[in-house]
């Protein structure tokens, strides 16, 4: 009876030791996989901010954010009312222009094509007055929404704000 | 036996330790101050790190940079963001910005023959660490120690009596009324000097002087009361990590002392059956 | 699970090799905790590697970003300092655990037959290790970085003839520059992998004659002199181990900078030398070794880097120089005073190399560069004393147990 007790005892305190040791490994892993994450100073880059007050009508810019290419096209008339008029028509990824943009004129993509991440050609190069993506021919309209081609999705419009008038905040900030 | 033959071996080690002299030096140890981010415990004062921000941009950076460090990130000592865009303006930045000094390395070199160096990593770099710098920015003459060098300047000997009185001030030794002389002759020449300095002379003018700041929170201005504030600033801007680093390793060491222990007693358990 | 285990077996015996190798492989009782000191530098050339190789991920080995670099890692990368320090001190606390290592196997003739090759391996290890040290403390391209590098490397000078060619082939270009900071990069990274397969030549060899003991006689009987390796040496390791942790991280955590310069914190600036450059704390009886040699003219500089690469090639021929029918120097009380004297005296010779070339003791009555000059004829002494004490039966050891 005594050694049964004792022999308990030890595998208790074996199996004890075991559990707190592996717990420990495991936490002293977590500043490694952390590390990896990004780092302050890329994170303090989280937003990019443009002046579109030199932007004219037609016209279109390209800005890198977090890497990554933003499209801002200063639509005219005519291209509202073409995505307007699409608003209707059979979408693939059926989206409203109005929800797509904050101002009517300002339309803001994140310009990585939905198939498989190429970026497309400036306004006017697709069918529908958009964008064409030239890896693979998927066709974009003046709403960047994906209209023929084998792209599943629209062009994604990232989390944006005006800062003022003509002062556009692409980003949130962390 | 072991334990003592390496006691024996440490003692006669340490005993050679104390009486080291250097031939080059000229240097004094800057006294030890109460840092109260020192110790296993410590915390920055924010209250501290704020008013020695503000001093540091308004009377630092006229000449040297904190290039690791944003104006933004001075927020978590209590600026309101109005006041980060104000200070940043204030050396023609804005607060995304580093805090670069407005002097260019051109002109700095012209006025004081070196470059400012950057004051971010000060004071974990030099020997002294903090005491260091608070030494450094205490270490000038003061109105009344300037007094005494004036009168002694006055004719061109220097007596036994000037020399005993001039002997602490200087750090000097006041049998060698030579090298106190060679001593007066650079400070009444312009040359800035410091007693905590190594060689007692150096490029930067006396930075901080009673009253040099007006400080926001109405914290009397006093030359020890901003040296100490500056310093711990630049505490914190040499590791801005170090309350956390303090934080984890409480944690860390729990644990590890927690899971020797239990190490140590399956130890005893496994050999208890060797033997 | 078995039948998996049975069909690996018939191919590669793994079960065999770990029964035979680890948990049923016959330890000597009788090791003292001296002995932990072997695992626990295995577990910090593990953290080393492990640490290293994370920071490398967020280093540039480039002159002109190589200090910011460093301090972007301290500031911005998610626990990047925590990386960062554990990486340093855990230099020191590799070479505080090697040198125990190193005179724990001095002190009980772990180095004699048939160990000779065990002990060989574990010199080049060493010396692979210094290497490596120093090639790492050059990266942050602080002040004493960049000096240290350019001391060290200006060694080569003392080549004759082909000297001053030599040091401008390792800069890469007519002083340590940007090309010298990325080769050493390289090299830095590479070392670590060659001592970790040196160790594992090292335990191959040790498991082939088996560990030495502090009586220093062989295994007389398996069944009564020795325990299976697992769980009696698994857990007094893993216990060892906790310990180091202990020590270790006390210092990561509130006194990391105690073993780096101050002026390390300044970047590395080729115009200007610190006034007083030490080499890191693990060279230090070296570095006084190779200044203690300045009375030979200008033969100097080449018979200071001799006596200091002799230093270590010494322990080379420590195993023929040992002469006497006794291991351990439990048994050898001249040996023993022997030994004693030549720790204090490493330690010594330390402390000279730490302070500057022309510093002064006792008021100025001893200069130390006399006691470097004295410390280092001790410490080639000490391997002409041990031989004429064996080799010449001056010695009368004590009577050695029959059994462990």
């Amino acid at each position: 009876m005594v050694i049964e007790a004792e022999e308990n005892r030890r595998d208790f305190l074996i199996l004890a030791t075991g559990a707190v040791g592996v717990a420990g490994s495991a936490a002293a892993a977590w500043p490694f996989i952390r590390s990896w994450s990004p780092s302050a100073d890329v994170l303090a880059l989280a937003t990019t901010e443009a002046d579109l007050s030199a932007l004219t009508e037609g016209q279109m810019i390209t800005i890198p954010w977090q890497g990554k290419p933003i499209f801002i096209l200063y639509r005219t008339a005519e291209q509202i009312a073409q995505a307007k008029e699409a608003d209707s028509a059979s979408l693939p990824d059926p989206e409203q222009d109005k929800d797509r943009v904050h101002k009517e004129q300002y339309l803001v993509l994140l310009a990585l094509c939905t198939h498989l991440g190429c970026v497309p050609q400036p306004i006017g190069t697709g069918d529908f007055g958009g964008f064409l993506c030239p890896c693979h021919g998927s066709h974009y309209d003046t709403s960047g929404r994906i209209r023929k081609g084998p792209a599943p999705k629209n062009l994604p419009v990232p989390y944006y704000t005006f800062k003022d008038d003509h002062t556009i905040v692409i980003g949130k900030p962390v | 036996m072991k334990f003592l033959k390496i006691a024996q071996v440490a003692i006669l080690a340490a005993a050679f330790i104390p009486q080291i002299a250097f031939s080059a030096g000229g240097a004094v140890k800057p006294p030890a101050q109460e840092w109260g981010f020192k110790g296993a415990f410590g915390k920055f004062d924010n209250a501290a790190v704020k008013r020695g921000a503000q001093i540091a941009i308004e009377v630092c950076m006229a000449c040297h940079s904190f290039k690791y460090i944003q104006f933004d990130s001075l927020k978590q000592f209590g600026y309101t963001e109005a006041e980060i865009v104000a200070l940043a303006e204030s050396q023609g930045r804005t607060k995304k910005d580093k805090m670069i000094s407005a002097m260019d390395d051109v002109s700095a070199q012209e006025s004081f023959g070196i470059i400012p160096p950057d004051l971010s990593l000060m004071t974990k770099a030099r020997k002294g660490y903090e005491d260091f710098v608070y030494g450094i920015l205490t270490g000038y003459l003061s109105e009344s120690e300037t007094g005494v060098v004036d009168a002694a300047l006055e004719d061109e000997k220097i007596s036994k009596a000037e020399a005993l009185e001039l002997a602490p001030i200087l750090h000097a030794d006041a049998t060698k009324i030579e090298h106190i002389k060679m001593t007066l002759d650079r400070i009444s020449n312009g040359d800035n000097f410091n007693k905590y300095f190594p060689g007692q002379f150096f490029a930067m003018p006396m930075p901080l002087s009673d009253g040099a700041v007006e400080y926001a929170d109405g914290t009397e201005s006093s030359l020890k009361q901003m040296s100490h504030d500056v310093t711990t600033f630049m505490a914190w801007t040499a590791e801005p990590t170090l309350i956390e680093r303090k934080t984890l390793g409480f944690k860390v060491l729990l644990y590890l002392v927690f899971f020797t222990i239990l190490l140590y007693a399956v130890k005893r358990r496994i050999w208890a059956k060797a033997h | 699970m078995s039948k998996l285990m049975e069909w690996v077996d018939a191919r590669i015996p793994v079960s065999d090799m770990i029964k035979s190798q680890a948990t049923e492989y016959p330890t000597p009782k009788n090791l003292n905790y001296w002995w932990n000191f072997g695992s626990l530098a295995l577990f910090m050339l593990i953290i080393m590697i492990l640490t290293g190789l994370f920071l490398a991920m967020h280093y540039k080995p480039d002159a002109k970003q190589a200090f910011d670099v460093v301090e972007h890692i301290m500031r911005d990368v998610n626990y990047g300092w925590l990386l960062r320090y554990l990486h340093a001190n855990g230099a020191t606390f590799f070479f505080i655990i090697i040198y125990v290592h190193i005179f724990r196997g001095m002190y009980y003739g772990s180095y004699r037959a048939p160990r000779e090759i065990l002990w060989w391996i574990g010199v080049i290890i060493f010396f692979l290790m210094m290497g490596t040290g120093f090639l790492g403390y050059v990266l942050p391209w602080g002040q004493m970085s960049y000096w240290g590098a350019a001391v060290i490397t200006n060694l080569i000078t003392a080549v004759p003839v082909i000297g001053e060619d030599l040091v401008i082939w390792v800069w890469g270009g007519f002083s340590v520059d940007d090309a010298t900071l990325n080769r050493f990069y390289v090299l830095h990274f590479l070392l670590p992998f060659v001592i970790f397969a040196l160790v594992i030549v090292h335990m191959w060899a040790l498991h082939a004659v088996h560990s030495n003991n502090p009586d220093g006689i062989d295994i007389v009987d398996e069944k009564k002199d020795t325990l299976p390796f697992h769980p009696y040496f698994t857990i007094k390791d893993l216990y060892g181990i906790g310990v180091l942790l202990i020590i270790y991280c006390w210092f990561v955590f509130f006194a990391p900078n105690a073993f780096l310069e101050p002026d390390n914190y300044i970047p590395a600036n080729p115009m200007q030398t610190p006034a007083h450059i030490v080499p890191e704390w693990y060279f230090l009886p070296f570095y006084a070794i190779l200044r203690s040699i300045d009375f030979l003219g200008s033969f100097s500089k080449l018979a200071g880097v001799i006596a200091m690469v002799g230093a270590i090639l010494v322990l080379f021929v420590l195993p023929f120089l040992d002469r006497s029918p006794v291991r351990s120097f439990r048994y050898r009380p001249l040996s023993r005073s022997l030994f004693w004297i030549f720790v204090a005296n490493s330690i010594m010779l330390g402390w000279v190399g730490y302070n500057p070339a022309d510093a002064t003791a006792f008021d100025g009555a001893l200069p130390l560069i006399i006691l470097g000059r004295t410390g280092t004829a001790i410490y080639f002494g000490y391997f002409v004393m041990l031989f004429i004490v064996t080799a010449f039966k001056i010695e009368k050891p004590l009577p050695l147990p029959k059994s462990l």
